[in-house]
């Protein structure tokens, strides 16, 4: 019978335009995050969406089975910020690299409108913009981050076209589905703002000068909204606002995701956020154990990259780092948890770090709970983004997001049994294995 | 381990740890036995008091309030912080080298407060730093006056309440972009940027202050518009003009760099013409051939002490510069523009002595009241007077000698430097980085032993 | 420093545009009035005590006498010297003079040439004596100077090609002569090695940000310059054996034939020596070689000042005013630097390894003994240690009777920066202070 069931599941993927067959988990450990834990219980799935969690829950008749004696399932998780399922998009212009406050040259990624691929001469050229470009139009299920990113417990992902100053729209999308638009549950995810710059040429070709453009870009869809404003209530008289598509990409964006790594740098864009009046988020923040509560009191909203920051590779023995380097590397990882102390609320992302498992073990050796690691990878992203009636905890009516583990998930070396995508089950390779095909019986 | 422990928690912070101390120290302290140089009255031996960061009192003898912290000079040498007119420390970018006029960008942005650049400079007795924007552009952007408040953040280091500034430039550094050149933007799309010339460079900052007039009317129409209640769509607002309407109003100072005499009138001539003052003239290298022009003029000089002769508008430099402007009734200072001469302004000042024979006060006042008067901030810093802000340097030798090293440095009445301390730290210091080098190794050693489960990106099926 | 560098980085392509009018001050090295008695000041002699109320003995461009009880012999002019104080003419270890007079502006720069080895070259002959920098180099009381060829890049890998192992001889010159054979001391006065150092930060422009070359790849490319200069020498010792066979066909190599007194340990090497690995593998280097060395620029010394004390090799500090090269250095560190030597038993001198800044020479010594150097050690090392390191010393660098009499009279200390020089002699002969900026200066005070 076992046998029978894992054998119509590990198809389900490929016979995914199938409605998704009923599930149930039982005997199982079961972390709702949103409430209290279940020793025992069980989880039903139905249509993609779990319709039944608890202890005294029978499994349906209809359902198959799944005995999970010795299996915890969790929500599934939720990598809080990245461009997984966009192809070929550029690694995000990020903060990873300490002190650098995000953004290298980007020249020629985006030639300025008007300028016939001219170097941008100032603001009105808009340089380096994209606000109009959506995430939601550009996932792809098959892109190659976003099975790997699952087989390692993910199941949504908040993703940005990462190229530019104003790079465009996020979306939030589930790490799965036949095309682009299965995945995507929310398509105004924000909008993501780097540092870049456009080289020496272009403007802005210094940080000074890609501080002073967002801040113009602002100032002027502040205009623009007020210009369109009075021009529709009696355009008689008055001067036409000219469409502006930069703008209205900014007008549409309900947040907006800018770097910080080091403490002066949050301090920086904590004040410039303020300044510019707009709801904001602040990615990067490897130096956030010093700017803990800074963060607090500003109320600012955390997106933390557990891309912890390392000494080059190949570098000179005799080469001595900086005591600001050395720090930076050691204390990065206690970010965290110096966050859920000072009540920071805050979201982890991958960022395209080789072992994300291991990332998040440092930080939890660094003094993080296991339940605000497990927190800030999925209930709080999904709030972050407006998305926690969907996802980002085991409730009934919610999607069934969920990830199946051998133990536990923070363990060394997290055994995952399977992970359900929108009910879909998706099954990472086991360890030994992980050369063979996926589907194996 | 506990020791270990407390150690890491004095490296994460050191300078916080200094500068806390500082501030956590007694709100009076008096410096007796000094050889007091205020700068703008004759030198005497005796005390100052401090008392909430400004200088209470000062004379031959102090009365010592109960509970004040005495610090004993033994004829150490007291003089007042020293202002740097012209610096690029504490800063992420320096120069938006992209466009001529770089008006909407600011410094005060991408100031870095962990620059360690500003612990050196302090202990070399710098209290107050102009961190102005490059030179890449005819007209540059806004500039920061900051105190050396290391440890401090970004906005508190800023001088508050000083006058807002922006940076001009003129010569070879804003029309270097209008010739091919060589470097590496040879033959780049777009890298040529009009201006070439010394003309040029007029037409630019002409053409831009037509440019903020215009926006300046369209405000005022749009003000008087919305004043009788009319209904009007405000003008966007132009974060590169803005400052250059201000410059027109008073409102902010232009500090410009010049190296020729013809490009120094020119620019004076410019802001005769529009209206407005040039507060200072940086590097002003040629300056002692226009001396009676900037005087007339009222423009302060902010000079080297001796550059010269690295490039072709430096070979008329002369290192009597300083003497000739300050003879010439040019309130002159000299500055550093580099965070390396930043840390001996005081003996670049003794030049002005040896070069041009100006009296040590008049050299002392070159980097400090002088400064502080061009800054408009003399009514807080720049020499040794009740009521001033008590930003300080205690120097063991007369701070014009050669062999002046500063002891002590005081901003608001905290000693923000302290060379025994500097010096007792370092083994610790040393220590602490020894450990976390250790760790750092252990933790690579660690990573590469057992790499935990393989990466996640690796683990795709074949 | 590096900001300097940075802001007048591009080469500008104008031309050296025609000097402010000067009349013209004739050297004084050719003439024959080098003999007068110096009386009524207190003599410097550096080697010993110093002499209140002292005189000095001139006679036919020689020091003839030195002392506090001397009388003036019959005929020789009398100059007095009231208040004020003689010391020896100072030596500049190391600078550019004569052979760049406007750094960015190439036509004018004549210290780089093409080549990885270039033994051949010696810059005393592209002295020009006309230089600007000259006469106000003097004004500060600095009667000679080293001057060599530049040292080149870093030798990253990505310089492959354009940095030179062996840029030239370095030439010694006495500050004043019509012509450079005047000004001679010592035309190949030590061969200049710019020994490979490993450079993994580097710098990329087109971003304007740091990067980073993997270890692996610059350790390979040092090695391999390491190998070529080792081999250079070898081909060198080959030359001299084929030399002394004397067989008909051999023919002569300039480079090779000015590596023979080198070979020979009759001539130093100097070589620039950034970092511990620089300092051991030049030291390395000089041992193998069999060589006479003097190392240079020793910034990131860290624990090799006993090994450098041990083999005796004396050191120009040229960076004792710069910024210290790490974040985390102690903030005096080069400001200290030369009063470690001191404490370390190695001999120094200074240089200023540039042109414009020739003149700063004694400020840099005085700011090293505000940390610890002892003045009077500061005044050794511009004077006699850098006669000594030159090979000089029993010409040049203290008052001491039979030297010549390179002299100046100042109104103070030597190292402090009031300090006025008042008159300078050359080998006896009253020389002018008079210079670009003193003219400058005097025509533009007297602007009405």
């Amino acid at each position: 019978m076992r046998g029978l069931v894992t054998f119509v599941f590990a198809l389900a993927p490929i016979l995914a335009q199938a409605p998704p067959p009923v599930v149930a988990i039982r005997n199982a450990r079961i972390v709702t995050v949103s409430g209290p834990a279940i020793s025992k219980g069980t989880v039903v799935v139905r249509n993609g969406l779990i319709t039944e969690v608890g202890e005294n829950v029978a499994a349906p008749a209809d359902a198959w089975v799944v005995d999970g004696e010795g299996l915890t399932v969790y929500p599934g998780l939720v990598d809080a910020m990245g461009s997984i399922g966009i192809p070929e998009a550029a690694p995000a212009a990020g903060p990873a690299g300490a002190g650098g406050g995000g953004g290298r040259n980007a020249a020629g990624a985006l030639p300025a409108p008007n300028q016939a691929g001219l170097p941008a001469r100032g603001p009105e050229d808009r340089p380096l913009t994209s606000t109009w470009v959506r995430a939601a139009d550009l996932v792809r299920a098959n892109e190659r981050r976003v099975e790997a990113l699952r087989n390692s417990g993910f199941t949504s992902a908040v993703s940005f076209p990462t190229s530019g100053i104003f790079t465009g729209q996020g979306a939030v999308i589930n790490l799965a589905g036949e095309n682009g638009g299965r995945m995507v549950l929310d398509n105004s995810a924000g909008q993501f703002v780097t540092l870049a710059r456009g080289g020496f040429t272009a403007f802005p070709g210094s940080l000074m000068g890609t501080l002073a453009y967002i801040r113009q870009v602002f100032l002027d869809a502040d205009h623009y909204k007020k210009a369109k404003e009075l021009y529709t209530k009696a355009p008689q008289g008055l001067e036409r606002p000219a469409y502006d598509r930069a703008l209205e990409g900014v007008l549409e964006s309900k947040r907006f995701l800018m770097p910080a790594v080091r403490g002066y740098e949050i301090d920086r864009m904590i004040r410039f956020a303020k300044e510019m009046g707009v709801p904001t988020m602040f990615y990067g923040l490897h130096e956030g154990y010093k700017a803990a509560p800074l963060l607090a009191k500003s109320g600012s909203t955390a997106l933390v990259s557990l891309k912890w920051p390392e000494g080059a590779r190949d570098r000179d023995p005799d080469e001595v780092d900086s005591m600001k380097d050395l720090e930076l590397r050691e204390n990065a990882p206690s970010t965290p948890a110096a966050l859920a102390k000072a009540g920071v609320k805050f979201a982890l992302y991958s960022d395209g770090s080789e072992n994300v498992s291991r990332n998040i073990r440092r930080a939890i050796q660094k003094g993080l709970s296991t339940d605000d690691a497990l927190r800030a990878l999925t209930l709080t992203p999904a709030e972050i983004y407006g998305v926690a009636d969907r996802i980002g905890s085991i409730e009934k009516g919610k999607i069934a997001n969920l990830v199946v583990v051998k133990g536990d998930l923070f363990a060394e070396r997290p055994q995952i049994q399977h992970v359900f995508v929108d009910g879909v089950r998706y099954d990472p390779p086991p360890p030994a294995a992980a050369a063979k095909p996926e589907v194996t019986q | 381990m506990r020791f270990v422990s407390s150690l890491r928690n004095v490296s994460y912070s050191f300078a916080l740890a200094l500068a806390a101390a500082c501030t956590l120290g007694a709100q009076v302290i008096v410096i007796q036995n000094a050889n007091i140089l205020p700068v703008t009255k004759p030198g005497f031996k005796g005390s100052v008091l401090i008392e909430n960061g400004k200088i209470k009192e000062m004379g031959e003898k102090v009365v010592v309030p109960a509970g004040a912290q005495v610090i004993e000079a033994n004829g150490q040498y007291l003089m007042p912080g020293i202002i740097d007119c012209h610096s690029h420390i504490a800063a992420d970018a320096i120069n938006e080298g992209s466009v001529s006029v770089s008006s909407m960008v600011g410094i005060e942005d991408v100031l870095n407060p962990t620059d360690v650049a500003i612990y050196r400079g302090l202990a070399g007795g710098v209290t107050s730093s102009n961190i102005l924007h490059g030179s890449a552009n005819a007209i540059g952007g806004k500039c920061t006056l900051i105190k050396m408040r290391w440890g401090k953040s970004a906005s508190e280091m800023v001088f508050e309440g000083a006058t807002p500034s922006i940076k001009f430039a003129l010569g070879e550094n804003p029309k270097r972009r209008g010739s091919a050149g060589s470097g590496p933007l040879q033959g780049a799309p777009g890298s040529l940027r009009y201006p070439a010339t010394r003309m040029g460079v007029e037409d630019v900052i002409r053409q831009a202050f037509n440019d903020a007039k215009i926006y300046q009317a369209k405000w005022q129409e749009y003000n008087a518009k919305t004043a009788k209640g009319e209904v009007a769509i405000p003008p966007r607002r132009d974060l590169k003009l803005e400052p250059l309407v201000e410059v027109l109003e008073g409102k902010r100072f232009v500090h410009a760099h010049s190296y020729r005499a013809d490009e120094i009138l020119m620019l004076l001539r410019v802001a005769d013409d529009y209206g407005f003052k040039i507060r200072t003239l940086q590097h002003v290298l040629e300056g002692y051939k226009v001396a009676k022009e900037i005087a007339a003029h009222g423009a302060g000089a902010s000079t080297f002490s001796d550059w010269w002769a690295y490039k072709i508008e430096a070979f008329d430099a002369i290192p009597y510069n300083a003497a000739i402007l300050t003879k010439k009734g040019v309130l002159t200072s000299i500055n550093s523009d580099s965070a390396d001469v930043t840390r001996r302004l005081n003996t670049e000042a003794a030049k002005a002595v040896k070069y041009g024979g100006l009296t040590e006060t008049e050299a002392l006042a070159l980097i400090t009241i002088n400064p502080a008067k061009q800054l408009a901030v003399d009514n807080r810093v720049g020499s040794i007077e009740v009521g001033k802000d008590a930003d300080l340097v205690l120097y063991d030798k007369h701070p014009l000698s050669s062999y002046a090293v500063a002891q002590k440095v005081f901003v608001d009445g905290n000693v923000y430097f302290d060379r025994m301390k500097d010096i007792e730290e370092r083994g610790k210091k040393e220590l602490v980085k020894k450990q976390m080098i250790d760790r750092s190794k252990e933790q690579e050693r660690q990573q590469q032993k057992k790499l935990g489960p393989p990466p996640a990106g690796a683990r795709r099926p074949a | 420093m590096t900001r300097r560098i940075l802001f007048s980085m591009a080469a500008c392509a104008a031309t050296l545009v025609a000097q402010a009018d000067k009349k013209p001050v004739a050297p004084a090295a050719a003439g024959a009035d080098n003999s007068f008695f110096l009386r009524n000041v207190t003599v410097h002699p550096v080697t010993g005590p110093e002499i209140a109320g002292g005189a000095v003995l001139v006679k036919d461009g020689k020091i003839a006498d030195v002392g506090a009880k001397l009388v003036a012999p019959k005929g020789v002019k009398v100059v007095d010297g009231k208040g004020l104080h003689v010391w020896p003419g100072m030596i500049n270890s190391a600078t550019q003079l004569g052979v760049q007079e406007i750094s960015s502006i190439r036509e004018t720069v004549d210290t780089g040439e093409i080549g990885t080895f270039n033994p051949q070259l010696r810059p005393l002959i592209a002295v020009n004596p006309e230089s600007e920098h000259i006469p106000v180099t003097r004004a500060n009381g600095i009667t000679s100077a080293m001057t060599m060829p530049s040292s080149g890049g870093g030798g990253g890998p990505r310089s492959a090609g354009t940095s030179p192992l062996i840029p030239g001889h370095v030439s010694l010159m006495h500050l004043d002569g019509w012509t450079w054979e005047e000004m001679e001391i010592k035309r190949n006065a030590a061969l200049m090695i710019q020994f490979p150092t490993i450079e993994t930060r580097t710098f990329n422009f087109i971003e304007f940000a740091p990067g980073r070359t993997a270890f692996t790849e610059a350790k390979r490319f040092y090695d391999r310059r390491v190998k070529e200069l080792n081999d250079y020498f070898d081909q060198a010792r080959n030359y001299q054996k084929a030399k002394a066979a004397a067989r008909p066909d051999f023919r002569i190599d300039l480079a090779f034939e000015a590596m023979l007194p080198v070979l020979d340990g009759k001539l130093p090497v100097i070589i620039p020596a950034p970092d511990e690995r620089t300092i051991k593998g030049a030291i390395e280097f000089i041992e193998k070689q069999k060589l006479k060395g003097i190392l240079a620029n020793i910034g990131r010394a860290g624990t090799t000042l006993e090994l450098i004390k041990a083999k005796n090799i004396p050191v120009i500090i040229g960076e004792s005013t710069d910024l210290p090269d790490q974040e985390d250095d102690a903030y005096d560190k080069n400001y200290a630097r030369a009063a470690d030597l001191y404490k370390a038993g190695i001999k120094f001198s200074f240089g200023t390894f540039d042109t414009q800044f020739a003149r700063n020479l004694p400020f840099q010594a005085g700011i090293a003994a505000g940390y610890g150097l002892p003045p009077a050690e500061a005044v050794k090392a511009v004077t006699i240690n850098a006669a000594e390191i030159w090979g000089i010393a029993g010409e040049y660098g203290s008052i001491e009777k039979g030297k010549w009499a390179d002299l100046i009279l100042t109104d103070g200390d030597l190292l402090e920066h009031k300090t006025s020089v008042k008159q300078m002699w050359i080998k006896g002969h009253a020389v002018s202070l008079e210079n670009k900026h003193t003219k400058m200066y005097e025509k533009y005070l007297a602007r009405p």
